[in-house]
């Protein structure tokens, strides 16, 4: 694996920087005591402080999108017309998992109870498709960074914590914003590393219409576990310049 | 043979680094869109902060000995 340039550097600042408070001892120079200190201070922090192993965000891309063609193929194939429902933990074994159902026909009925209990891909009544969502890894990861599961928590909870593991912690946007009215939650993502993923998958229609590509999809599960409503994706629009994603999710009565 | 540097000297010195410190972590803040600065943000932040406490210390060993000395 290649050295990282800080990684050199800092050993170089390190090395001096002693050499230089090891020197100021018999000379008795401040002088050379401070400048000592000073780069042996930098170069501490730079080894300290160096990036951890990041990826392209092309390479990101790259990988996703492949996968997520496959299942556009697969729901035009099949002739799906539905919408993605998000199902809640209720309805699923295993709080880490997530389903998303996706109806033959335009309509939101959830399946039945025996429908949803037994592990099929494919649902008789009504009849569609059960799918895991793009995004589940992503949710299992804010999980993680949070400490908690969103099936604890409410949306205020959401409202005050998720902002702040979008741009500081996990740093995937510089803005994040989210309003709620009704039964309508609206979430605003500017300059997003998923911003080019979201455009590519903007040409996958039943992607883009209907699942969601991994960022959107990820916030639907992350509010069907919060709220605990069947969550579908009503709208998803991408800026011109490909920097702002606004998505619109819809809570449904069950 | 001694340190060169006496108290009040690394006293300055830590001010200084601190300031430079926390000045840094807050210009890089990705709440003003720095986003493709590929360090660790949070160890920064982290020891900003503690030489900024580092800091303050020596300035409250300096307060309590004027205060002992009246």
């Amino acid at each position: 694996m290649r050295t990282k340039p800080s990684g050199i550097i800092g050993y170089i600042l390190l090395f001096f920087g002693i050499i230089s408070l090891i020197l100021s001892i018999p000379y008795a120079s401040s002088i050379l005591a401070f400048i000592g200190l000073g780069l042996t201070f930098w170069g501490a922090l730079l080894l300290y402080i160096k990036p951890e192993r990041y990826v392209k965000v092309d390479l990101l891309d790259s990988m996703a999108l492949s996968t997520l063609e496959t299942i556009n193929n697969l729901l035009t194939k099949l002739n799906y017309k539905g919408k993605a429902i998000y199902l809640p933990p209720k309805h699923l074994k295993d709080l880490k998992s997530a389903k998303a159902f996706i109806p033959s026909k335009n309509e939101t009925t959830i399946p039945s109870t025996e429908e949803l209990t037994e592990e099929t891909i494919f649902s008789t009544n009504p009849e569609g498709i059960f799918l895991t969502p793009p995004g589940l890894a992503l949710t299992n990861l804010y999980e993680e960074k949070l400490g908690t599961s969103f099936t604890k928590q409410d949306m205020q909870y959401l409202l005050k914590n998720l902002p702040k593991l979008f741009i500081e912690d996990l740093e995937i946007a510089e803005t994040l914003e989210i309003k709620t009215s009704n039964n309508v939650v609206h979430i605003k993502i500017t300059g997003s590393v998923f911003q080019n993923l979201c455009k590519k998958t903007g040409k996958l229609s039943k992607i883009n219409t209907s699942l969601g590509s991994p960022l959107p999809s990820s916030l639907a599960i992350t509010l069907t576990r919060t709220t605990g409503k069947p969550i579908i994706i009503k709208k998803t629009d991408l800026s011109k310049d490909n920097k702002t994603i606004e998505v619109y999710y819809q809570m449904i009565e069950e | 043979m001694q340190f060169p540097l006496s108290f009040w000297d690394i006293s300055l010195w830590l001010a200084v680094t601190a300031i430079i410190l926390l000045v840094t972590s807050e210009l890089i803040s990705p709440y003003y869109g720095k986003t493709n600065l590929l360090i660790n943000r949070k160890r920064l932040r982290q020891t900003a902060l503690t030489i900024g406490i580092l800091f303050m210390i020596t300035v409250a060993i300096r307060i309590y000995g004027i205060i002992t000395s009246i």
